[in-house]
């Protein structure tokens, strides 16, 4: 058995606004899981899971916007419906979606560091579009690396049958999220951040 | 959906933290033992991890019905054989159904260990799950896992049905007739306008109520019977390293 005995040691004014914020973007990822669009190519929808990285990384930056993506792991492993099409638990993490999962985080922190440096946050709307669509481009090739790979891996087949069971038909769906990345930055939404 | 039940059944019994270890050892054992036999093992381990938890193979399978089509697609996939001559740039698609069988294996890994985590959800309040992790977990990193965990689950609720009535509210006014990016942002701008707006108002009540570091758990005690699933989770990392 373990207990608390020591006084009580309050949380730092910004770490609490942060922390709040974190764990709003990991909900909302998970939220986004849910929200999906007929593809044309595939009989698995598309859904905006990858756009909450994208936006995590973007409005967070890089370090609690990789604090927000594991977040989102920790909820999902402890059985929050939030993983793709809602599954949830540990299974996932070292299933065949491990490399797509464990990529999230570290895709957040990149995509943050690209656009913000490291040097504090600048307001998402003063950042360049080159900036904003390089370091989601960045993002996407390691989600997508990681998680070809993952799917190999586990799954025992070739990185080109991995890929195309597992990506192909998803990778073009990210140029219009990353369109859509960039329009709700320039849109009024970024300036409730 | 699988969530958590309540009950008196052996793994409801046990403490989160046997059940994250047995679940780890498991997933190794699975790995390492990608096998035939191996594998006809480990369907009895997990098959004695859902009687544990009596919980219905059909209804942990359902669970996780969407990995299902990729689970096939792999094994599947790997049948179809292109080849390239690569002089004439001439290719050639064969069968090969002995290329499907080290897949199939693996396939078949995966599902066991979804079927053994879908007993852990199963058998373990969400309460205790961030306890064990905030335990596992050492210092001021656990409890912000803790923390971050226990806000998802509070707010994932809202901030999907958030997003289902934005999506309601654009369908109605035709909104489903727009470009595909032009819908996304839509949905996103608006999601993120919510989760902002929430998340100021959740760190201002935090504030208000002097959010610690330390804050009380309910208790985790190892109990006897967690002996048993301690012994479970060591014999299967002990096979792990035994190697095949």
């Amino acid at each position: 058995m373990s207990t608390e005995t020591e006084s009580v040691e309050l949380v730092g004014e910004d770490v609490v606004g942060n922390v709040a914020r974190a764990a709003l973007f990991a909900a909302l990822t998970g939220a986004f899981a849910y929200v999906s669009f007929p593809n044309p190519i595939s009989p698995v929808p598309v859904s905006l899971q990858v756009l909450g990285v994208f936006l995590a990384g973007i409005f967070l930056g890089p370090v609690w916007g990789g604090v927000s993506l594991a977040f989102y792991l920790a909820a999902g492993a402890a059985g929050a419906p939030i993983f793709s099409a809602g599954s949830a638990g540990f299974g996932p993490l070292v299933g065949y979606t491990a490399g797509y999962l464990w990529s999230y985080p570290i895709a957040a922190a990149l995509i943050g560091a690209t656009v913000h440096g490291f040097d504090g946050l600048d307001d998402p709307e003063t950042v360049g579009t080159v900036r904003l669509v390089g370091g989601m481009l960045a993002g996407t090739v390691v989600i997508y690396a990681l998680g070809t790979v993952g799917f190999a891996l586990v799954q025992n087949v070739g990185l080109v049958e991995a890929f195309a069971v597992s990506a192909l038909a998803f990778v073009p769906f990210e140029a219009v999220k990353i369109a859509a990345a960039v329009g709700v930055v320039r849109s009024d939404a970024a300036a409730a951040a | 959906m699988l969530t958590y039940r309540s009950g008196d059944s052996l793994a409801h019994r046990l403490d989160p933290r046997t059940k994250l270890l047995a679940q780890a050892a498991f997933a190794a054992a699975a790995f390492a033992h990608t096998t035939p036999s191996g594998l006809a093992w480990l369907t009895v381990v997990a098959l004695a991890f859902l009687a544990a938890g009596r919980l219905s193979p059909v209804r942990a399978i359902r669970g996780y019905l969407p990995a299902l089509p990729f689970l096939v697609a792999a094994p599947l996939l790997s049948v179809v054989e292109v080849d390239v001559s690569p002089g004439s740039g001439a290719w050639a698609v064969g069968i090969d159904p002995a290329a499907a069988f080290e897949p199939l294996l693996a396939s078949y890994r995966v599902l066991l260990i979804l079927l053994v985590s879908a007993v852990y959800l199963h058998a373990t309040p969400v309460r205790d799950t961030r306890a064990a992790i905030q335990r596992l977990v050492p210092g001021r990193v656990g409890r912000l896992l803790g923390v971050g965990v226990a806000l998802v689950f509070r707010f994932l609720p809202l901030l999907r049905s958030d997003l289902g009535r934005i999506r309601e509210a654009s369908n109605a006014r035709l909104g489903s007739e727009r470009p595909l990016r032009a819908r996304m942002q839509l949905v996103a701008s608006a999601g993120i306008r919510r989760a902002f707006g929430r998340a100021d108002r959740l760190a201002l009540a935090l504030r208000a109520r002097c959010f610690a570091w330390n804050p009380t758990l309910p208790e985790l005690r190892f109990e006897r019977i967690d002996a048993v699933g301690l012994l479970v989770a060591l014999a299967l990392a002990g096979a792990t390293l035994l190697g095949p």
